[in-house]
């Protein structure tokens, strides 16, 4: 993702990233080496043994060049048949490269689960050296340039062994949580192939070894004992298998044949790329480099929309290439699944399996849909299913909250989320197939410019009591912008008092838009009716325009995220923040005083939308720590790997079809902190615990309590008396005590 | 076939009572800016049941019809995006202020201007007034049967069958064609237009026709021609008032209770 808070983005590579280790462990060998008093005459034998003729290992490679190229080609041709794509690719090189580097080469994403972070640590750096090896040993002998002697051939030896001997730990690794551990994720789409990959490796790992000691028994120990002990591995075996008279005519042969088994295990590993998740060694730091460089938030928006004849995308060609691309990324590593809010509430959606029947959807249909594009036929009477309907359930499509848990987890970059909300464009727009509630929130946008069916509220009942509530005219600094919920829902009333009192009193300028407030369009196009959200959103750019909007402050994360990215989209550019943002940095210089204590453990809810989707993770914890007498405990799913309440990407209105309730399971999480309150930035959110904590604890006494930052901070900021019971409240049923 | 369906833009029924302002001295809702103009929702329901005919007997035109400012074109776009064929709007100051007589009258002229009408579908009220009789006199002036308060219609043998809701259920009833038909909510919801139809419903022009396209004389229609007057318009004052029974035990309390019930004579 390519937005990381600052806690975010520090470094968390073990040891330093995979080349710290190679470095030391090299520099140290080399060192050992030259500590030798004479390695001369040390020389490395081409074609020991006559293993076989000088040419047969390059008849080898052309066949596996060969496979690897048409392979590629079968592959490419498929995404062939995709969209242009919304971003270029020749757009932002430089930080495309970073990507590629960071989360491709480096793989900072695989590292966030540590103990695969480390055996694919293990696995890839020796699978680099050793190619390394392989190659100067073609050097060396093919070529003739014999530099593989002398201490730099002990240097070799060394360092060969070691990364056989780091794989072997990768492999390892790999099958203790494949075939020990029974790992959970392992089982979730198993095949033939993942066993393969991983026995595969090992042998030829073995082999490797097995091929050295046996050189080693006949050509070094007889003559230069101590220089076979740079290959200590191989040195190690030597002497084990020293222990059983074997002759030299024996040794040579097992030579030949582990030598031949290296080989040919080795090219037909390699061959696998083609036909296995192994392409990922490829496609992971390529996907990195089409990694979009704005905000995970954004979706992309649908150009000229009045004039095109599929709206959003219903058959496989619809996709962008990327995004046809990405299906091919994705190693079935389950990752996305496991922190998806929707699986782990037992809903009918499991991101992998998603892109896998995707995947399949595409080798099954793709290469008739080029064939209809190339012969003049209709390509869109070619499938035989429906894709959205038939190989992507619509329940799947609706499950989704948009949360980019999955996205942020993928460790090849796999962008799920626009996919799915693809996919919901087509169903809504085309298909005019949206479940009863999501129509009815539609409908209610459409002609109430808000998602709030049957609310008694006014956009302006919030103000009652408040004194003079200043309407925004272009002279104030700010636009305070309430939003939907923060005017039209009973609970967030409250909210939208405590930023509005708090805003008043840092003594900035601002003014709100009262009854000219309209829906900006968020629901619309989570839900997929991009034409409407089209619509609202460039009304209300213009809007703002005309009334010289500069910076806008929004109470909803919602809100924020659809100014802050998707406006542009729209040509409306303006400076937008949070309030937790804005209230951390009046704490800051001073402008608010957080002066009266208030004696609460708490807990704090990331919303995904200010959080994973915009990297905003510090400014509230700013805010916690300068309330005096708050205690924060974090719960286990915080920060980027936050937990959503289940109400985003438009599930706010719609009923949950599945075992759980996603916002029971995150009450539970809050409820498991031992907190007496659970603090939130985002209306939804705080909607959702709401909802979720009479359910999780029946009891009253001692349920904890959901509440905004900013109702947290007002009590610090004016005193018990001083909070919204000193003001003449209204009607504010909901309302904190 | 030919159908029509009868449509009606009202104001927003979900308007907050607090937004809903009424002008005393004319007797008339005062429009603020948080009161939207909508589609009466039963009449999106009558629409609905006149689609499912149109997709069950295939060939058939449905026009929609309404009588209203010029505001009402929204809500005769909305039905051509779920999928009917023309639209009409009956629209003329001489039409104002009537009552569901002069309504009924007008879209009757219309009816008979449209000429080869073979059914005609409204909802089974207006959500703003409630009458619930423009359906009822349309059919009265074109002399055709009517039946109310569908929650079912389909085409049978040439037959209009409808499900009529009864206090305990629904009676099933057959009417000779053409006929008219209101449809209750019991129908279910109408359905969610599809962007390609709502973009060629937005391309469509709406024929208006004025009292005089419909022969109608303006002195019949409107204002006055209505036989209705409307004395008093106001929103009702609600009061709530809530007493706390005092005494140390619930058992006290429940005495007190029951003397002030009795006291009041409710029990």
């Amino acid at each position: 993702m390519s937005v990381e808070s600052p806690a975010e983005g520090r470094p968390r590579r073990l040891v330093g990233g995979w080349w710290t280790p190679a470095v030391g462990t090299s520099v140290l060998g080399l060192y050992g080496a030259f500590q030798l008093e004479s390695s001369e005459g040390l020389v490395r034998h081409s074609f020991f043994n006559d293993v076989a003729p000088p040419g047969a290992v390059y008849l080898l490679l052309a066949a596996l060049v060969g496979l690897l190229v048409y392979g590629f080609m079968r592959h490419a041709s498929l995404w062939m048949i995709g969209q242009p794509h919304h971003q270029s690719m020749l757009r932002d090189v430089p930080q495309r490269m970073r990507n590629a580097m960071r989360l491709g080469l480096a793989q900072d994403k695989v590292r966030r689960d540590r103990y695969a972070g480390l055996m694919h640590w293990c696995i890839f750096s020796s699978i680099i050296v050793l190619t390394f090896v392989t190659a100067q040993v073609a050097l060396n002998d093919d070529l003739q340039l014999n530099f593989l002697r002398g201490n730099y051939l002990l240097f070799f030896r060394f360092y060969g062994d070691l990364f056989g001997l780091i794989g072997l730990i990768g492999v390892g690794m790999a099958l203790n949580r494949r075939y020990f551990q029974d790992y959970h994720r392992m089982r979730w789409d198993e095949r033939l192939e993942d066993h393969l990959i991983i026995f595969g490796l090992g042998l030829i790992l073995l082999t490797g070894f097995f091929t050295q000691t046996m050189r080693i028994l006949v050509e070094w120990i007889p003559a230069h004992e101590d220089w076979a002990r740079y290959a200590f591995v191989s040195y190690g075996f030597a002497k084990f298998v020293e222990l059983f008279d074997f002759t030299e005519g024996q040794i040579l042969s097992a030579h030949r044949f582990m030598w031949w088994g290296h080989v040919g295990l080795a090219f037909s590993w390699l061959g696998l790329i083609v036909f296995s998740r192994l392409d990922h060694m490829f496609f992971a730091p390529i996907n990195a480099f089409f990694l979009r460089t704005d905000s995970p938030g954004r979706l992309a928006r649908i150009e000229n929309i009045e004039e095109r004849e599929v709206f959003g995308v219903g058959q496989v060609q619809d996709f962008t290439w990327k995004q046809l691309f990405e299906l091919d990324a994705c190693v079935r590593c389950g990752r996305c699944t496991e922190v998806c809010p929707a699986n782990i509430a037992g809903q009918p959606l499991s991101p992998m399996h998603l892109i896998m029947d995707l995947k399949a959807h595409l080798s099954a249909v793709g290469p008739s849909v080029q064939h209809a594009g190339h012969t003049g036929g209709d390509t869109r009477a070619v499938s035989p299913v429906a894709m959205v309907g038939d190989v992507i359930k619509d329940e799947t499509l609706w499950a989704c909250r948009t949360c980019f848990a999955c996205v942020q987890e993928c460790p090849v970059m796999i962008e799920h989320v626009p996919t799915i909300v693809d996919m919901r464009r087509f169903l809504v727009m085309d298909e005019a197939r949206i479940p009863a509630t999501a129509q009815q929130a539609l409908e209610n946008l459409e002609t109430r410019g808000h998602p709030w069916r049957g609310t008694s509220l006014e956009r302006t009942s919030w103000m009652e009591g408040l004194g003079e509530v200043p309407i925004f005219d272009g002279s104030q600094e700010y636009l305070y912008w309430v939003g939907c919920s923060g005017s039209l829902v009973e609970r967030n009333l409250p909210v939208t008092r405590a930023v509005f009192r708090l805003l008043r009193e840092s003594g900035s300028t601002f003014g709100v838009l009262g009854q000219e407030e309209t829906c900006n369009g968020d629901p619309a196009r989570r839900l997929g009716n991009e034409y409407l959200y089209q619509i609202l959103a460039e009304q209300l750019v213009q809007t703002f325009k005309e009334k010289n909007v500069q910076r806008v402050i929004t109470n909803c994360p919602h809100c924020f995220n659809t100014f802050k990215n998707e406006y542009p989209q729209f040509d409306g550019n303006f400076e937008v923040l949070h309030h937790t943002e804005f209230l951390s940095g009046a704490l800051k210089d001073g402008s608010l005083q957080a002066t009266h204590r208030v004696d609460a453990s708490v807990t704090y809810h990331d919303s995904c939308y200010l959080g994973r989707a915009n990297g905003v993770f510090d400014a509230p914890r700013e805010i916690l720590e300068l309330v005096p007498g708050a205690t924060l405990t974090e719960m286990r799913r915080s920060m980027s790997k936050g937990l959503c309440c289940g109400a985003g990407g438009g599930n706010m209105w719609q009923e949950e079809v599945g075992e759980r309730r996603v916002n029971h399971v995150r009450t539970e999480e809050a409820v498991g902190t031992g907190a007496q309150q659970v603090i939130s930035n985002c209306p939804f959110c705080i909607q959702m615990f709401e909802d979720g904590v009479p359910a999780i604890q029946p009891e009253e006494e001692g349920r904890i309590r959901p509440f905004d930052i900013a109702e947290l901070l007002e009590q610090s900021v004016f005193g018990p008396g001083g909070g919204e019971a000193a003001q003449p409240v209204t009607s504010t049923a909901g309302a904190p005590d | 076939m030919h159908l029509v369906v009868c449509a009606k833009q009202i104001p927003d029924p979900e308007t907050p009572p607090s937004a809903f302002k009424i002008d005393p001295a004319k007797n008339e809702v005062i429009p603020a800016p948080g009161i939207a103009l909508v589609l009466s929702q039963f009449d999106g329901i009558a629409a609905e049941a006149a689609l499912r005919i149109k997709e069950a007997a295939g060939d058939t035109k449905i026009t929609v019809i309404s009588m209203g400012a010029e505001s009402a074109q929204q809500a005769i776009k909305q039905v051509l995006a779920m999928g009917a064929d023309e639209g009409v709007l009956l629209q003329d100051p001489a039409f104002d202020k009537g009552d569901p007589h002069t309504t009924a009258k007008v879209l009757t002229a219309a009816i008979k201007k449209l000429g080869d009408v073979d059914a005609v579908f409204c909802g089974r009220q207006a959500a703003d007034w409630d009458w619930g009789v423009a359906g009822i006199l349309i059919a009265e002036g074109l002399g055709w049967p009517v039946s109310i308060i569908a929650k079912g219609v389909t085409l049978e043998d040439g037959k209009v069958r409808v499900q009529r809701v009864i206090e305990d259920g629904y009676e099933t009833v057959d009417l000779p064609l053409p006929a008219v038909v209101t449809v209750s909510n019991e129908f279910g919801e109408p359905r969610y237009p599809k962007l390609q139809q709502i973009m060629q419903a937005a391309r469509k022009t709406v024929t208006t026709w004025k009292a005089a396209d419909l022969g109608l004389d303006p002195g019949e229609v409107g204002a006055a021609g209505a036989r209705l007057k409307l004395e008093r318009l106001y929103v009702p004052e609600k009061e709530g008032k809530a007493e706390i029974m005092q005494g140390d035990t619930p058992a006290e309390q429940a005495q007190q209770l029951v003397a002030k019930l009795q006291a009041a004579k409710i029990l």
